[in-house]
């Protein structure tokens, strides 16, 4: 062999020549094996890692529809121009050669005036688009700057959001600028603006990554986070899975070329129990009842527990936090009487005033009360036509005259004297007892992160420090007590369906958007009963007729206002009093409880309005705006038109 | 030509051998140095005839026509004009000095108008001829250290001269050649191992006194060649008791420079087993690995990551088969000075392969040496095609007549 053949022949110094060769060459197959087989994994990655920009793509989010499938919130194509950078490198070259300073510069100097050079091919091509679609556009020196430091590898978005009209002219143009090029873009959308708009709550950018996506990116597309309602509590089943995009970068980290590795996801869609209608006509009875009216109203399936609507006033516009939210909305959002961001339906707490009478009503008729029996008002002492009634010293009025009350009576005309009376005989901890049953001071179960559980004393509170006069407050609906709105409408329907306690549902089913694969998402079961009231059907249905009482008796029921012709509407009216530290008396909040029909009931409307006069004058004629919506609702077959948007 | 007798044909012939493992290389570095500069977007503007590869492929012709040419006289003929070329080598390296055309702060190049000439390529050959004549001269006269001082005396002159321009990796290039050429003659060992031991320190010396020593007591290296060892041996270069802000300067700077070094590893690593395919290579078409370089000194990390492992071992075994070619017609030449021409080259074209491939898997330091025959550069082709016709010459010439 040739190298053999060296070695054997005698001759020292060419064969020490050989050794060096051989060894020499042996050295270099080593160290190649090394580097390119042993190594080849790491120099591979360091390879892609510095080639390779990875770009996350988010998922079509899913939309939010109400039960009809009526969208509350979608995406809209978004048209956006961007600027392809790479394109313009031999621009950037020619101008900087045009421009460049004679002699030597230093390198600091001279790459800051090729900074400015580029700037200025790209802010020409900028003011070539803006006279083409008569617009003013504009690319600031400093974000261009941050732009070619930080993502060259993406396109500058040069106008987000352009109009049809400006589409249009952009592509008709015959000689675009180079580099330009049109982007779609899935941008949420909220179409009927402010309607339900606590409910499907709004969403932040965000564009980090979910918990089971890869953490890494060079790169993120614009990306929202659902902060709170639908958007917030199901934000991850919305959101789909994000996909990943890699664009290959030269040295100076210009694109080449892109592939998406992962496609993204899109998420699901969330259908609501809600009825876009019934919303609609209660938000719009809701803000007829005061100037700025601030309140809530709840309407519910009392046999399901489904809520048909969730109303809260004032509502904000989900739309005004994409992309962003300004500041000034953003202080409008925040201002301090108004609270528009929160949910009052199912987020604020209130005393429940005369509407916890029928909790009472139940405790007493439970506990030995004959509903027969009369009770004498006494008149007060200081206004002789009202009543009153003293528990221990302290003197609390009444608002009905002095005079002989039955259960039905006492109930219509709402007299705290026969309701502290006879909450007192039923005892504080039956009260308790019945409250806990109904869950109150406890959370409904919403997912929408705006549910409050209010507060109800529990029995060891009751059982040590505390005083007759505790009782007598809590007997009118006062005190030491906070409720929803949405936690009343759960007791009357408890009360309409025979004593079962349900679990509210707002979240029928979720389903992929793809219609291939519809039917295969999850879905929420109506009429989950959280609890049985264990309360006989007798005064469940003395309480029914009272209730019917209170709107039916034409001359003594403080729920009259609330009559639907033909429509039987059982109800309890509220007026809790606000104090200040001093126990004067500084704001009210007005309630009407209600549900219909009479014998057959299918709605649980509830309406709370802040600052309200009383149940009577401020709540009730909202209601039966309500109710009247609903009967013309169900005669009138489902129209699929279009819903518009803001009616007020 | 004279008519060789049947019986003598196999004595004294070409070395096809050699012969297909250079047309081999020369292949290899035109269609390898197509894939390196074709990458480059502002190749495709250029006219074909300006094409490095086109030229590439009229260095190879006229190489291939100019190792012909050497081959026809006698190599003791062309022994007796070497001192003469030797000392117009040592004219042109002076003339570079002078008036060269400055690229990166070395001035290594005549500009010829059409072409650019390296006279260190040259003084290469030529020196390798005019020790081997000098060499040649029987054994015992060359134990007198008179003789032994003027072979170095020899050596000194262009290796000082090519170390002025700077060009430190072709004048280490010299040490090695002149060597085992010294070696090869019989030059007592003892000269060598002092000349060894002498070169062996004063390297040392100078390379702590680089790395280590404070600046003012640094001998004058050039800022780049300073900084290519620190790169070799990893250091940042920051003087000691540097405040944190100038040694973060002095890393800043060292990651910049072993920026070469680092992309040309990936390049080659990345190749893997059977590499990329060929004009696939990401790492020279997206510009990693510096465009400037790519086709010369790093052609063969572009080999490497478009033909992997596969294609550095066939591109090793090329050469391979070259240099034991060369051996063998050492071994095989009619008189002393035909073996010491070809122990010359041989050693010659060995270290320009071990340096240049070694330097892209970060064996050696990164010296400015290019792979022969691969590398883009029509004095490196013409030059070792050269060196291989006298190799061939040497071949021919292996019987008197």
């Amino acid at each position: 062999m040739l190298i053999f053949d060296q070695l054997k022949k005698n001759d020292p110094q060419l064969r020490l020549l050989t050794w060096i060769v051989l060894g020499g060459m042996g050295l270099l197959l080593v160290g190649l094996w090394y580097v390119q087989v042993i190594s080849y994994r790491q120099y591979a990655e360091n390879q892609k890692a510095q080639s390779f920009r990875t770009v996350r793509i988010p998922a079509i989010r899913g939309k939010i529809l109400d039960r009809h499938g009526v969208p509350l919130a979608e995406n809209q194509p978004s048209y956006n121009i961007s600027l392809y950078l790479e394109e313009l490198r031999e621009q950037f070259r020619e101008e900087w050669r045009r421009t460049r300073p004679a002699g030597r510069v230093p390198r600091s100097v001279r790459l800051s005036l090729e900074g400015q050079a580029r700037y200025r091919v790209v802010s020409n091509i900028v003011l070539q688009l803006g006279a083409a679609l008569q617009q003013p556009v504009g690319v600031g020196f400093e974000q261009f700057l941050r732009h070619y430091t930080n993502q060259l590898a993406l396109p500058l978005p040069v106008l987000s959001g352009i109009t049809p009209a400006q589409l249009a002219r952009f592509q008709e143009q015959p000689g675009n600028p180079p580099g330009l090029d049109l982007e779609v873009q899935p941008q949420r959308h909220y179409p009927l603006r402010t309607t339900a708009a606590h409910v499907v709550g709004y969403m932040v950018r965000d564009d980090s990554s979910a918990q089971d996506e890869d953490a890494f990116f060079n790169y993120r597309l614009p990306d929202y986070r659902g902060r709170v309602g639908i958007e917030g509590a199901f934000d991850h089943e919305l959101r789909g899975r994000a996909g990943v995009k890699s664009v290959l970068v030269n040295n100076l980290g210009y694109r080449q070329s892109e592939n998406i590795w992962t496609p993204a996801e899109p998420g699901d869609n969330v259908h609501l129990t809600l009825d876009v209608r019934i919303q609609q006509e209660a938000e719009h009875a809701l803000h007829s009842a005061l100037p700025n009216a601030r309140g809530a109203a709840v309407v519910m399936d009392p046999n399901t527990g489904d809520l048909l609507a969730l109303a809260s006033a004032p509502a904000y516009d989900p739309n005004q936090f994409i992309p962003r939210i300004s500041p000034e909305d953003w202080a409008r959002l925040s201002d301090e009487n108004l609270k528009p961001q929160r949910n009052r339906a199912t987020q604020e707490t209130y005393a429940p005033g005369s509407i916890f009478k029928v909790l009472i009503a139940m405790a007493a008729l439970e506990n030995g009360l004959d509903p027969q029996r009369l009770f004498t008002v006494e008149p007060d002492p200081a206004r002789p036509n009202k009543g009153c009634i003293f528990v221990g010293r302290r003197k609390i009025e009444d608002t009905a005259p002095p005079g002989q009350y039955d259960f039905r009576r006492g109930f219509i005309r709402s007299s705290n004297a026969y309701f502290i009376t006879n909450g007192l005989r039923a005892g504080v901890e039956n009260i308790i007892r019945l409250g806990q049953k109904l869950r109150l001071g406890e959370r409904c179960g919403l997912p929408t992160f705006q549910d409050s559980p209010g507060i109800l004393p529990s029995l060891r509170r009751v059982r040590a420090g505390w005083f007759d006069g505790d009782t007598a407050n809590l007997c009118i609906g006062q005190g030491e007590l906070a409720v929803t709105p949405l936690q009343m409408a759960v007791m009357v329907a408890a009360i309409a369906n025979g004593g079962k306690v349900l679990t509210p549902r707002l979240v029928e089913r979720l389903e992929p958007q793809e219609p291939a694969l519809a039917g295969t998402g999850r879905s929420f079961p109506p009429a989950q009963v959280r609890e049985e009231l264990g309360v006989s059907t007798r005064t469940l249905q003395l309480i029914r007729d009272a209730m019917l009482a209170d709107v039916e008796d034409r001359d003594e029921g403080t729920g009259r206002l609330a009559a639907v012709p033909g429509l039987r509407i059982c109800a309890k009216t509220g007026t809790a009093q606000i104090t200040d530290e001093a126990n004067k008396v500084v704001d009210h909040t007005t309630w009407f409880a209600s549900y219909a029909p009479y014998d057959n009931p299918r709605y649980v409307v509830l309406v709370m309005v802040e600052s309200g006069i009383s149940g009577t004058y401020t709540c009730a004629p909202v209601a039966r705006k309500i109710y009247e919506a609903l009967l013309r609702l169900e005669s009138e077959p489902r129209s699929r038109g279009p819903i518009l948007a803001g009616k007020w | 030509m004279v008519m060789l007798p049947l019986g003598q044909e196999r004595q004294s012939k070409l070395d096809w051998l050699m012969v297909a493992a250079l047309a081999g290389l020369l292949v290899c570095g035109v269609v390898f140095i197509y894939s390196a500069t074709m990458a480059n977007e502002a190749a495709g503007f250029t006219p074909w005839y300006n094409q490095l590869f086109i030229r590439q492929i009229f260095w190879c012709v006229l190489g291939v026509v100019a190792g012909g040419l050497v081959c026809l006289p006698d190599y003791q003929r062309l022994a007796r004009w070497s001192y003469v070329a030797y000392w117009v080598t040592v004219v042109l390296l002076v003339v570079v000095l002078v008036m060269g055309a400055k690229v990166y702060g070395a001035r290594r190049w005549i500009d010829l108008g059409p072409f650019k000439l390296q006279p260190s390529e040259f003084a290469k050959i030529a020196f390798i001829l005019a020790l081997g004549n000098f060499l040649s001269r029987p054994v015992d006269e060359l134990r007198r250290p008179l003789l032994f001082w003027k072979a170095l005396g020899l050596l000194a002159l262009p290796f000082g001269l090519i170390l002025r321009e700077p060009d430190l990796g072709s004048a280490l290039i010299f040490l090695p050649v002149g060597l085992a050429m010294m070696f090869a003659a019989g030059v007592p060992v003892r000269y060598l191992r002092q000349l060894l031991t002498g070169a062996g320190l004063v390297v040392g010396l100078i390379l702590v006194d680089v790395l280590f020593a404070p600046p003012n007591w640094q001998i004058k290296l050039e800022e780049y060649q300073r900084r290519r060892l620190l790169v070799y041996f990893g250091l940042d270069g920051a003087p000691r008791g540097a405040s944190p802000a100038e040694r973060a300067e002095a890393r800043r700077k060292q990651r910049d420079y072993s920026y070469n070094v680092d992309q040309a590893l990936i390049s080659v690593g990345s190749g893997g087993l059977l590499g990329r395919g060929w004009c696939r290579g990401t790492q020279n078409a997206l510009g990693y690995l510096p465009r400037a370089v790519a086709h010369n000194d790093f052609i063969f990390s572009v080999i490497a990551e478009e033909k992997g492992f596969m294609g550095s071992v066939t591109v090793v075994a090329l050469y391979s088969v070259v240099l034991f070619t060369g051996i063998r017609i050492a071994g095989q030449a009619r008189d002393r000075l035909g073996k010491l021409l070809a122990v010359g080259i041989v050693t010659m074209l060995f270290s320009h392969v071990f340096i240049n491939i070694g330097m892209n898997i970060r064996l050696m330091p990164v010296t400015g040496v290019p792979l022969p025959l691969l590398s883009y550069g029509g004095s490196s082709v013409l030059c070792s095609l050269i060196a291989a016709g006298i190799l061939q010459n040497v071949s021919l010439h292996r019987r008197a007549y």
